[in-house]
């Protein structure tokens, strides 16, 4: 357990320090002194002044001296008297603790400066990340230290304080200790956390009457309808397991990013077709999807469909399945497949046959439970289950139920039946569709009371606010979805008063206050015994990961016949264009469902598909966009179901036509500094009917244009061999199809070279095939190296920061275009090309091969920037961090230099984790291990498609894998010698399915 | 028999008419020191007051670039350098025809050139240190832009002279200060004449401060002859070499459509083809403005025309070479990189380009044309857009070079087209200051040019 220090009381004195300061100089004698030259002793000794005197004053002067004088922000330091055990100024400290993310949980291990949370990673030894991490997970440090989080306790919009509310709480809960809390009802986020599911079940037993619902905008909530259609009774999830699936056919399931548990998918993918020769075996994936995602973009075969006719696919493959023991369908009212549909049918149904047990279909969360009940059996039928797909019981889960928020407690509380709602986590106000009218619906209750980390929509409409503290800042729990459990341990102090969540909850199931500390504990104590607890509870909180095995998994009892049954609910409609466009709803790979709204780094993170930041737009294909007059930046105004929204059109290459992807997160209203009026509220249209998917919106071309600001403005690779793939097909008959794909001259250099042959010589290499665009490096590198948020202005002028971007490319057919992905950081060139521009040799290289840059020799020609091929140099502009919150700048990993204004900067390689390592290494007198230092991007990357050492020890990981004939360089007809190389994308489609498919 | 035979006389010794009318020396040295000693025109206060408004809106630019950053302008990250670097080049190459008129046209003996050297060559220093100007205030962190510079420090830090920056730095330094020499030891006659002419005793100390006791003594002329000669053969090179080095800026780099071998000619030739441009703009107005028209003759005026056609052929040249060498190479970046500039989002620009550095100058093939003052004044502004349009066209081949991801648009702010509008006010404001307190036309060297200065313009009588 770290040390835990309230830095915000100590800042608050800092400022009491100043006006005491003031407030001495505005005696009499000090207003004379300050107009005085000299102090006033000394030239007036002889006069009645005492010695004491004298000495008070010239102190006095020379503050007041020092107050003129010194414009630097002076603050009081207080050393340690004595220091806290196990802390080192300037060596940080790791502990692990657990990230909760809807029904996930994210294991991690925190970096931490004298107690000062700085930098996430994902923990080795949790099965969500296995040391990885995502985008959201690092940037969830800079939302502890956001300073638009609510501060103190709010009643009816006064401040309060948590301990009136917890008087007030007991005083106003007693009323339904009498009626088994008839009136009462809790609106919770979907947990999955022992505590949690601990503290429900004794409010339930407590107040047998109350209800507690769980809502999110875009839960697995049909998931958990269509295992439930097949196992009537227990409450089981399925755990995919990618890795083992040689077939995998993902219907509208974006489950390398925006599903639950990604981390673990993106991973377990990629295993299935990481290759060293070109003998390795590959698996394959198939995505049929309305929008276009990276899984889509690292599909094998994708094709656009829209969302409805999903259903119809997967009943029509179910059918193509019946060999395999599956019953024969009925396609919802004779709706016909069209043709080329029908081919992708038998040619799916040929594929899984083959791969009988080493196969996976999965759907997305947005798909109606009745399909993924289907999609169960289909596995079933295949063999598959207990192999690639096993169902896990989640005895600490409860999932978002919206069917129970709209029929049971929004109806109680239109009828007056709920008098006290207490709201944890969440802002319904903002997410529940529009047509739910929450924000009338919350008026109607007599007590709300709201947790929430902002002061946000819900907040200022509820009668308490309470503070929720940050997942850094708590105590807690959580369960991944294989049923690990592991602990939410805080690595500070809240810094805004929060309150954890399950002390919030403890005190409205029991009224008791308790520290968050002993509820978490007890909840463990029951869990691993209280024999020898004490040790077994520490090994908890040191590994991170419970060391208890997952709760068994059992082989359950499965029913298709409500398979069947429940196949009626599928609307059968036949997709057409009389009833107007598709409207369809998605995660914001950004912003998520908008928890994520105002954090500076998520909103400039390019979007996967679009490199969009700061802005959500309307996505159609490019042929929707043609037949209504739209282009990029046209407002158009949506109509559906009575409401209209207005907002910019983007056009992405591949979506389905007929159908506008609207995602979700955006346009805030009292979020932040940052969230709000950024992008447009998609909720307004959403209507919970179809919160997913539904046909007859209409779209109209308002006249009016919006700048949309996107990181990367040409897609297209210009038929230049940057990205160089190749087909397995084609690798086996070409294995060195990557270096061999430019020829040019010799490469003569007109200099005696540098060796570089002694020592250390970092370089790294990037699997394209590997990456599947997430973005985590990105926001690693942000958070590890101190880079600045530049906002949407700077970002519309190209002046985005991001020192490893991921460089997107469309290819292929304009109306079925695949999508590559390339990250692109510094390279490293061995002869850089920036070095022998700059004028003041700000720009060096180190005798590890490592292109330094010297910030404060610097002086901004920019001239390096220009010769670089890469574009990988990034400005400072404008002085970025000069409006930095106070509380912001302890986000700021202080082993990195914080650039000012007009400096260069650029990928390091991480340089100072290089030297850290270095450091330790000579201090033990041995050579650093291959694999010990790490880079962040390195670190973060789920899928491990970067791997960096050192090129001199043939026997490092990263010389191996630059050995492999996958391996070139990028533009290294140039003759710059990059020492970063990539391995050429490698695609698995089917030999069968013709190209014209 | 008297009269045909003192035309011969002037033809017998190879002599031009360079001045019209046959004035006496009284009446060149009247008619150029009258615009410095009268009272300046409305005109002259007129135009000094707009020149005076824009230079204070570029200091005032140039503060608020200081205080806030580059950032300012429109820079983005494919293109790091904008209109800045667009004004330093297009300054630095008006600053050529003064050196090239003064210093080349005199070792290769065109008397022609004594007319409008003085002015070239005022015209020179005042654009170069417009140019200078640029380069100065374009980097990110001015307050340490002295680390260019080689000077000892504590850091025991020398700069790094592989860098293109650095050979500028030395490159434009070293022509700056010829070129200031060598207008100044020009000027030294005329400051006599003037400090002779003068009534009032402010104007007699500091043009005989800067006369520098000049008296017109046979071994004064001796020295100031021999001097001036030796300061021609120092400036010759720097004609070629300051444009060259500027143009490595861009050819020592590795990007597509600057990485060329032909710039450093191209350049000298497109600075030279801008110089004359301008000089012709300056001198046209000069001209009639001061009643010089017999000075600055219609025959001048057809030779720089003469000079302007011949580098403008350079630069088209240059241009279709360039194009040529694309395709030839078989480099695709290279190729795309001209393609692009012709076709591409800029296409606008680069015909702009060609339209006036290439098809503009023709009509100079025919004489009636290019001894038109109208149109050769329209001529001339016309070849300096187009040579502005130049070096935009090639500073923004950033915009789309190796990797597509990168590319981008840049386009100016309000504050690039300030600092190029304030820029012109800076180099009016010196200009019109030096029209009136210095002599703009070398009285003495045109004096020599005359047919009398000749030692056998008597003795040519009677044979």
């Amino acid at each position: 357990m770290p040390p835990l220090t309230d830095m915000n009381k100590d800042r608050k004195k800092d400022k009491v320090q100043w006006r005491s300061l003031d407030e001495l100089a505005d005696t009499p004698e000090f207003k004379e002194f300050l107009h005085r030259e000299f102090p006033q002793g000394a030239s007036e000794m002889n006069n009645d002044w005492s010695r004491r005197n004298f000495l008070t004053l010239m102190g006095a002067s020379l503050a007041l001296a020092g107050l003129a004088g010194c414009r630097r922000p002076e603050q009081k330091i207080v050393p340690y008297v004595k220091p806290p055990e196990e802390v080192i100024p300037g060596i940080p400290q790791y502990y692990a603790t657990t990230m909760p993310f809807g029904n996930s949980a994210y294991g991690l291990v925190v970096e931490s400066y004298e107690g000062r949370p700085s930098k996430i990673e994902g923990n080795p030894k949790h099965p969500s990340t296995l040391g990885a991490s995502n985008a959201w997970i690092q940037a969830s440090i800079l939302g502890l230290y956001d300073p638009d989080r609510s501060k103190r306790v709010m009643h009816n919009g006064q401040e309060s304080s948590w301990d009136k509310f917890v008087t007030i709480w007991r005083e106003h809960s007693a009323r339904y200790d009498s009626n088994g809390g008839d009136g009462l009802a809790v609106l919770s986020e979907p947990f999955s956390s022992p505590t949690l599911a601990r503290l429900r079940k004794e409010f339930l037993r407590k107040y047998p009457n109350a209800q507690w619902v769980t809502y999110e905008p875009a839960g697995d909530e049909n998931i958990f309808d269509g295992v439930s259609i097949v196992i009537p009774r227990g409450s089981y999830l399925p755990l995919n397991d990618f890795g083992r699936a040689d077939v995998i056919v993902s219907f509208d399931c974006d489950f390398l990013l925006t599903e639950s548990d990604s981390i673990a998918a993106s991973r377990g993918f990629v295993q299935g077709r990481r290759l060293t020769t070109e003998y390795d075996s590959m698996n394959r994936l198939y995505v049929f999807e309305p929008g276009f995602s990276p899984t889509g973009a690292v599909a094998d075969h994708r094709v656009a469909v829209e969302a409805s006719i999903v259903p119809h696919l997967v009943v029509a493959l179910a059918n193509a399945l019946k060999a395999q023991g599956l019953v024969e369908l009925e396609l919802p009212r004779g709706y016909e497949l069209p043709e080329a549909l029908r081919g992708w049918v038998e040619k799916l149904a040929e594929e899984l046959t083959s791969a009988r047990g080493r196969s996976l279909v999965v759907a997305g969360r947005s798909q109606p439970g009745s399909v993924h009940a289907l999609v169960l059996a289909i596995n079933d039928a295949l063999g598959n289950l207990g192999r690639t797909l096993t169902l896990v019981a989640a005895p600490d889960g409860t999932y978002s139920r919206p069917a129970e928020l709209r029929y049971r407690l929004i109806k109680d509380i239109r009828d007056g039946r709920v008098k006290t709602l207490v709201l944890i986590g969440g802002n319904p106000c903002y997410s529940v569709p529009a047509n739910l009218e929450f924000r009338k619906v919350l008026e109607k209750v007599e007590t709300s009371i709201h947790l929430s980390p902002y002061y946000d929509e819900t907040s200022r409409r509820s009668i308490w606010h309470i503070p929720q503290a940050h997942y850094l800042e708590s105590w807690g729990d959580a369960s991944a979805p294989d049923g690990t459990r592991s602990v939410i341990q805080p690595l500070i102090a809240p810094l805004s008063n929060g309150i954890a969540s399950v002390e919030f909850a403890n005190l409205i199931a029991t009224g008791a206050n308790s520290a968050g500390y002993d509820i978490v504990r007890d909840t463990w104590e029951n869990m691993l015994g209280s024999a020898g607890f004490e040790n077994k509870w520490r090994r908890v909180l040191h590994d991170g990961v419970s060391t208890q095995p997952p709760p068994q998994t059992n082989d359950p009892v499965t029913d298709y016949n409500m398979v069947i049954k429940a196949l009626d609910d599928i609307s059968g409609e036949p997709p057409g264009r009389n009833n107007g466009l598709e409207l369809v709803f998605a995660l914001s790979p950004s912003l998520y469902d908008g928890r994520f709204a105002n954090n500076g780094w998520l909103q400039e993170l390019p979007h996967p598909m679009t490199k969009l930041a700061w802005d959500n737009a309307a996505l159609v294909s490019p042929r929707t966009a043609e037949e209504h007059g739209v282009k990029n930046g046209d407002m158009v105004k949506l109509s559906y179901r009575e409401r209209e929204l207005e907002m910019p059109i983007w056009i992405l290459p591949g979506m389905a036509d007929n159908t506008v992807l609207l995602e979700l997160g955006y346009g805030q209203e009292n979020l932040g500094r940052v969230a709000n009026g950024v992008g447009f509220n998609t909720y307004l249209l959403r209507h919970s009917d179809a919160p997913y998917y539904d046909r007859g919106l209409t779209m109209v071309k308002t006249g009016k244009t919006y700048k949309l600001a996107s990181t990367q403005n040409h897609g297209s690779m210009e038929g230049r061999p940057h990205v160089r793939e190749a087909t397995l097909d084609e690798y086996r008959r070409h294995p060195n199809f990557a270096p061999e794909a430019v020829h040019h001259p010799p490469l003569v250099s007109m200099w005696k070279d540098h060796k570089y042959d002694e020592g250390y010589q970092w370089g790294m290499a990037i699997d394209l095939t590997a990456c599947t665009g997430c973005n985590a490096c990105t926001v690693a590198c942000q958070s590890e190296n101190n880079i600045p948020i530049v906002g949407k202005e700077q970002v519309l002028n190209g002046r985005e920061m991001h020192w490893i971007r991921v460089d997107r490319y469309f290819t292929g057919d304009k109306d079925r275009p695949s999508v590559v992905y390339q990250p692109v950081a510094c390279q490293h060139c061995e002869m850089a090309p920036c070095e022998q521009v700059c004028p003041v040799a700000a720009t060096m290289h180190d005798n590890e091969g490592l292109n330094t840059m010297v910030y404060n020799r610097c002086i901004g020609t920019r001239y390096c920037a220009n010769n670089c091929p890469y574009k990988v140099r990034r400005f400072n502009f404008f002085n970025f961090t000069k409006d930095t919150p106070e509380v912001t700048k302890m986000v700021n990993n202080p082993d990195v230099t914080v650039r000012s204004r007009g400096v260069m900067e650029k990928c390091t390689y991480c340089v100072q984790r290089i030297n850290r390592v270095k450091i330790e290494a000579k201090k033990e007198d041995r050579e650093v291990t291959d694999g010990e230092i790490t880079t962040a991007c390195q670190q973060a990357c789920p899928t491990g498609a970067i791997v960096f050492g050192n090129v001199n020890d043939p026997e490092s990981k990263v010389s191996k894998v630059k050995a492999r004939n996958r391996n070139y360089d990028l533009l290294g007809e140039l003759n710059v010698r990059p020492r970063t190389s990539y391995l050429a994308k490698i695609r698995n489609p089917n030999a069968k399915v013709s190209e014209s498919d | 028999m008297n009269v045909s035979a003192k035309e011969l006389s002037d033809s017998s010794t190879q002599r031009e008419i360079l001045v019209l009318g046959n004035p006496t020396f009284e009446k060149i040295t009247e008619a150029v020191s009258r615009i410095v000693e009268g009272k300046p025109t409305r005109w002259w206060y007129a135009l000094f007051s707009i020149s005076v408004l824009l230079t204070i809106m570029l200091f005032a630019n140039l503060v608020y670039l200081f205080w806030e950053g580059t950032g300012i302008w429109g820079l983005n990250n494919p293109v790091g350098w904008g209109w800045a670097i667009v004004n330093f080049v297009f300054w630095v190459g008006i600053g050529h025809a003064g050196t090239l008129i003064s210093a080349i046209l005199f070792l290769l003996r065109q008397r022609w050139r004594t007319s409008i050297n003085r002015f070239a060559e005022a015209m020179t220093i005042f654009a170069v240190i417009c140019a200078l100007l640029f380069p100065a205030i374009h980097v990110g962190r001015v307050w340490v832009l002295y680390w260019v510079f080689p000077l000892p420090n504590q850091m025991g830090m020398w700069p790094n002279f592989r860098s293109p920056l650095l050979w500028d730095t030395f490159a434009v330094g070293t022509y700056f200060t010829c070129s200031l020499l060598f207008w100044y030891v020009g000027l030294v006659p005329d400051l006599a004449t003037l400090r002779d002419r003068a009534k009032a005793r402010i104007k007699k100390i500091l043009y005989g401060l800067f006369a520098l006791g000049w008296r017109g003594g046979n071994r004064q002329w001796r020295h100031y002859e021999l001097s001036y000669l030796v300061l021609a053969g120092v400036s010759t090179p720097l004609v070629l070499s300051v444009h060259s080095i500027v143009s490595t800026d861009f050819a020592t780099s590795l990007l597509p459509g600057w990485h060329t071998t032909i710039f450093p000619p191209y350049f000298v030739a497109g600075a030279i083809f801008s110089g004359f441009a301008m000089v012709m703009t300056l001198s046209l107005i000069a001209r009639k403005v001061f009643k010089l028209e017999d000075i600055i003759t219609t025959k001048t005026l057809e030779r720089m025309n003469k000079i302007i056609l011949v580098t403008g052929l350079m630069v088209g040249y240059a241009y279709s070479m360039e194009f040529f060498i694309a395709w030839y190479s078989g480099n695709d970046y290279e190729r795309f990189a001209f393609i692009n500039r012709a076709f591409g989002p800029y296409a606008w620009a680069y015909w702009i380009m060609v339209s006036c550095n290439v098809i503009v100058p023709q009509l100079f093939w025919f004489k009636r044309l290019r001894t038109s003052i109208p149109v050769m004044f329209i001529a001339s502004i016309f070849v300096n857009i187009g040579m502005w349009f130049e070096r935009f066209v090639i500073v923004v081949t950033l915009s789309r070079d190796y990797l597509p991801s990168s590319w981008d648009y840049y386009s100016p702010t309000i504050y690039d087209i300030m600092l190029l509008v304030g820029s012109f006010g800076l180099f009016f404001t010196l200009f019109l200051l030096f029209l009136r307190y210095l002599p703009m036309v070398a009285m003495s060297e045109v004096k020599g040019v005359l047919p009398q200065a000749d030692p056998h313009y008597n003795h040519g009588e009677g044979g």
